[in-house]
């Protein structure tokens, strides 16, 4: 696999809303549901939820520390709405360009 | 930022070069845009949260997340529990962070 680090955005986007397992440096294991990478640092910001309706809790794997992302699960429209709703602000809304 | 040129001189990739498709460009930009909000959403979401960082060599500290410069190269924080001692504030080198967690 190219380093993470080096791949494009559009590259990064095809992780987006997939469930993964990121291994990296110090054989540390990650799984979750990618919310989106940082094109500046490379991180992956991971969510997981441990039952439905819990609290979610989010890990940022830094770019620099990623070995290898591989895909576990694909994900759906209803994923992506989820993960969009947690990082929204109460009263958010979207404003169509 | 020349700081970030210095530090991390390969971490931001583009299709650069007199034979990019403009369109393609126009839909790496699209996405590279896409992608950073979502991160300053979560930068966003983590401010004034307790946060475990997970370093090198297994060390694993808490903080109260403040907040992180334009390059992501380091973090202020506040409260570091470290094992000889809290720091009341204190700034985290990003390179030396493997992974950093919090709940919502």
């Amino acid at each position: 696999m190219v380093e993470w680090r080096q791949l494009k955005p559009l590259e990064w986007c095809k992780y987006v809303n997939k469930k993964v397992k990121v291994t990296a440096q110090e054989k540390h294991q990650y799984d979750g549901w990618v919310f989106t990478v940082d094109p500046v640092s490379a991180s992956i910001v991971l969510v997981t939820v441990q039952e439905k309706g819990g609290t979610a809790t989010v890990r940022v794997v830094t770019g620099h520390a990623v070995l290898e992302v591989e895909v576990l699960q694909e994900g759906s429209e209803e994923t992506a709405c989820w993960l969009r709703d947690v990082f929204t602000p109460p009263g958010g809304r979207i404003l169509s360009p | 930022s020349p700081r970030f040129l210095a530090l991390c001189p390969t971490s931001i990739s583009s299709s650069t070069g007199s034979g990019s498709d403009p369109v393609q460009m126009g839909e790496e930009q699209c996405a590279r845009s896409a992608l950073r909000e979502g991160f300053l959403r979560a930068l966003v979401a983590m401010t004034n949260k307790p946060v475990q960082f997970d370093m090198y060599e297994r060390v694993k500290v808490h903080a109260t997340f403040g907040s992180s410069d334009i390059d992501v190269l380091n973090f202020q924080v506040s409260d570091l529990h470290t094992p000889i001692g809290v720091q009341k504030e204190a700034l985290l080198r990003c390179q030396d962070v493997i992974l950093y967690s919090f709940d919502l």
